[in-house]
């Protein structure tokens, strides 16, 4: 990635409030976070649904993700990162989550989706791999009004986050 | 549709995790036995569901004062109640959470109630759609106005179409004003929790409950409710299209509502949550894992390690490194660096060793331990495990306070009883433990390891320093003899099995003496330069790890040629997942190189040739005393001192640099001390250096390197003091 292409954190902060307005408008349950004042600034929702064990070894499961859009200062990229409970509070584990989910049963799955702190919160999370995000978003930063939504809507449905058709209309 | 009783669809808990953080915190904190209520706040929202089961949360915020979240949410208020011990009640809230908080192990036992009225029994005449009743400018003019509702008035609302307008009234306010004539005017309208159609959610009974106390003249008569249900469009915008009407007949209840309620005490009112398995009882929620920090911090290492073995190395065996119980002799600098570096390979079980304590000079380089270890002087073996605990508390560690019974190294009357229980203690440690580090800082307290090891055939790893110079080596094992010993692989490759491989006193032409006799002061302590330690102690550590990854173990071959273009992806059949393994690393911090060399095990050795092993077989303790008391007794019983009056007759005796074993067909026999056999034996013996990584074969390295054996062999003081 060349200097004048590098993704900024203030790039970020742009495309993020933009999410907030549309977000807001359609009360799409995305909210701001300002843990550590506005420099790390963070956006998060949270969806439920029912996941079903491909394999059909695994109970249906209710589950609630916890969704973080986050700023990566080192790899310069934003980061998905998200958390899976069940009913009662407990997580889903990385390998108990790839179980569950079809999307991650090839043999890359390891370099996609993994665990690793939290930008911000210094937690673990599961997060799609920032390495791969950057080969993603790269090609956005060009031609896509706002990379953050591209990029989201490209790799959301992985871990199933659905975006709303309103938010493409901005990019 | 014709008439019939109108069933209910209960509402289920979803738990934030932070819900417990914030329970477990007010447990320990505010209630600590007190038995509290404490109100609560809980979340509702079908937007972003997905499953049909409607969900209310409860997270950390629940317990604010106030209610504030996103627009999205419906507030719901309760209370929870904290219990010292497991046990039942009931009382009446929108939400109320029973639970039994076991701190220690982190179990939540928990049981939600959304109570409703028992008694009430509902007719429904007809169900239909919002549609039927309002037209598009209504419905969305309905939207408009629903939206700005405050949110404490959004549950339940009353609704009204006057001349074509539809009007929305807080229910609190409105309520008051309806009478006989007025009330078909109005829906009572409801933000329904169920997804399912013609089947709205439980808590609709106490909407029921609260219009016939406020509205008793309601009661036998047919009323409209509208159950408010969102739908986004394909515009993204969300409408109430999927909201329904339904006509619902009011039971008749004389006098009261609340006589009707109250009528059986036993059973005024249900809405337990059923648990996981479909029973009425409370539920349970294990977030140890997920709280307990020590769980925490184990998860995270396992994690680490495990994301080596999901993304680079899918075939290691990190289970096997977790099962291995490793023990450490000498707790030293050496000692510190090889604990780093195996409680980073997700070792869980290390045993330190060690006689002294932690002097003022010993935090900064062992990296162990601390300046308040040195102002207490405590041993080092203690310090190590207990600090190892510190940091990481999932480890395992212990210590063992001992004097490693040395050759040479005489012994009074009065203090054999101690020493027989040395020797014992070390008897049983080196049997209980897989994989043995000899971290000592001299020669001779090696030896008893050194023999014990092979006798156990255990795998062994020695590290021993110079001043800028270190060998770090595995011992050969005594295991399949019978086996080929030289293997030849595609042309540049050859190894040598691990059970024909030495072990550190192969090399030696004396048995180990009294080494801190006549030292001066510098030569008793470790004068090294710093980084020497770090470096073999990691890489003792890292021999050991890939021994244990290798499918042969200690057997694994010690690759000694392996040509000038290195490709270890390639060919090495018989290397493990992390590569191929020497047997000896030898390095130079003066030059900042390494060398590999392999050596065949020496039959007159002092420690692992079959008759020192024969001699400890038959006479156990005897034969260590015998040795305790004059380290020359192994050189006699070895050959050794035959072989050192001989090698006087020749004169100057010479390594080759162009030797290379022979393979296969050579063997020498069990305990033949002749004249010639000891010149072969000699011969046999040399140096399998032949190559290292970065350098080709190269003359000079060569001879650095016997220079360095020789030099070692004069800092301990065996051979120049022979001469």
């Amino acid at each position: 990635m060349s200097s004048e292409q590098s993704f900024t954190i203030d790039l970020f902060h742009c495309c993020v409030k933009k999410i907030l307005e549309i977000s807001d408008k359609y009360q799409d349950g995305w909210s701001l976070q300002l843990k550590d004042g506005i420099a790390s600034a963070y956006i998060t929702k949270k969806s439920r649904c029912t996941l079903e064990d491909p394999d059909k070894k695994l109970p249906l499961v209710i589950v609630t993700f916890d969704y973080h859009v986050v700023y990566h200062p080192s790899y310069c990229v934003p980061v998905l990162a998200f958390n899976v409970w069940k009913q009662d509070g407990t997580f889903l584990a990385l390998e108990e989550f790839w179980k569950y989910n079809h999307h991650f049963r090839n043999s890359n799955m390891f370099d996609t989706l993994t665990q690793l702190d939290h930008p911000v919160l210094q937690r673990p999370f599961l997060t799609l791999h920032p390495c791969r995000t950057k080969e993603i978003i790269e090609p956005f930063l060009e031609h896509s009004k706002n990379p953050v939504i591209s990029w989201l809507s490209t790799v959301g449905h992985f871990v199933y986050l659905d975006l709303l058709q309103e938010y493409l209309k901005s990019c | 549709m014709s008439s019939s009783k109108l069933e209910f669809l209960p509402i289920s808990s979803s738990i934030d995790p932070s819900f417990w953080n914030k329970l477990y915190e007010i447990k320990l904190n505010v209630d600590k036995l007190n038995e509290t209520h404490h109100s609560i706040w809980g979340y509702f929202s079908n937007i972003n569901n997905k499953s049909n089961v409607p969900l209310l949360e409860v997270n950390s915020t629940s317990f604010n004062k106030d209610f504030e979240s996103q627009k999205i949410y419906i507030p719901f208020h309760g209370k929870v109640l904290n219990w010292r011990s497991p046990r039942k009640t009931i009382t009446v809230e929108f939400i109320f959470i029973l639970s039994f908080a076991d701190l220690k192990k982190f179990n939540f036992y928990y049981w939600f109630a959304f109570p409703v009225p028992y008694n009430l029994s509902i007719t429904c005449n007809s169900v239909k759609n919002i549609s039927d009743d309002f037209n598009i400018n209504q419905l969305e003019e309905f939207w408009d106005k629903y939206c700005e509702l405050d949110k404490f008035q959004k549950p339940y609302f009353l609704l009204q179409i006057k001349d074509e307008l539809v009007n929305i009234f807080p229910l609190k306010s409105q309520v008051a004003n309806l009478d006989e004539n007025n009330h078909v005017d109005y829906y009572f309208g409801f933000y329904d929790l169920s997804l399912l159609e013609n089947c709205p959610g439980s808590l609709l009974r106490n909407y029921i409950t609260f219009i016939l106390h406020h509205c008793p003249f309601l009661q036998g008569r047919s009323v409209n409710f509208l159950s408010l249900r969102l739908k986004r469009n394909s515009d993204s915008n969300l409408s109430l299209l999927n909201s329904l009407i339904f006509k619902l007949e009011l039971p008749s209840c004389l006098p009261s509502i609340s006589k009707l309620i109250n009528e059986d005490p036993q059973k005024g009112w249900v809405g337990w949550e059923k648990n996981e398995r479909g029973k009425m009882g409370p539920r349970l929620s294990n977030m140890k894992s997920f709280m307990d920090p020590k769980e925490l911090a184990e998860s995270s290492v396992d994690l680490n390690l495990k994301l080596m073995k999901w993304r680079l190395l899918s075939n290691i065996d990190l289970e096997k490194i977790k099962q291995t119980k490793f023990l450490l002799l000498g707790s030293g600098t050496l000692g510190c660096s090889v604990a780093r570096i195996i409680l980073g390979w997700g070792a869980r079980h290390i045993s330190f060793v060690d006689n002294s304590t932690v002097s003022y000079s010993n935090p900064v380089r062992q990296s162990l331990f601390t300046f308040e270890d040195s102002k207490y002087a405590k041993p080092k073996s203690l310090a190590a495990a207990d600090n190892l605990r510190n940091i990481f508390p999932g480890v395992k560690s212990s210590s063992f306070q001992l004097t490693i019974p040395m050759p040479g190294h005489s012994i009074g009357e009065s203090m054999l009883e101690e020493v027989k229980k040395d020797v014992d203690m070390l008897v049983n440690l080196i049997q209980e433990h897989d994989i043995i580090f000899l971290l000592m800082d001299s020669r001779e307290s090696r030896w008893l390891p050194t023999v014990l090891g092979t006798y156990f055939n255990k795998i062994v790893i020695n590290a021993a320093l110079g001043f800028d110079s270190y060998l770090v080596m595995r011992h050969g094992v005594r295991i399949d003899m019978e086996e080929v010993k030289v293997r030849q692989h595609t042309p540049g490759f050859k190894s040598l099995k691990g059970n024909y491989l030495g072990c550190y006193f192969c090399n030696d032409v004396t048995a180990p003496g009294n080494s801190m006799k006549d030292r001066t002061l510098d030569q008793q302590c470790t004068v090294t330069r710093p980084g020497v330690s770090a470096i073999a102690g990691a890489l003792s550590a890292e021999l050991a790890i890939s021994i244990l990854q290798h499918k042969e173990g200690a057997k694994a071959p010690a690759f000694f040629k392996i040509g000038n273009v290195v490709d270890t992806e390639k060919e090495l059949d018989n290397q493990c997942v992390l590569g191929l393994i020497p047997h000896s690393i030898r390095g130079y911090l003066s030059t900042f190189s390494q060398v590999l060399p392999a050596t065949e095990r020496y039959n007159m050795c002092v420690a692992c040739s079959d008759v020192v092993q024969n001699a400890f077989d038959q006479d156990r303790f005897n034969f260590l005393l015998k040795v305790f008391q004059n380290s020359e007794y192994l050189e006699i019983i070895t050959g050794l001192s035959e072989l050192t009056k001989e090698a006087e007759n020749i004169g100057v005796w010479e390594f080759s640099d162009e030797e290379e074993i022979e393979c296969v067909s050579y063997e020498y026999s069990k305990l033949d001390l002749s004249a010639s056999s000891s010149v072969e034996g000699n011969k046999s013996r040399g140096e399998i250096v032949v190559e290292d990584f970065s350098y080709n074969q190269n003359k000079t390295i060569l001879q650095d390197h016997k220079a360095l054996i020789m030099e070692e062999i004069d800092q301990s003081g065996a051979t120049t003091s022979k001469n």
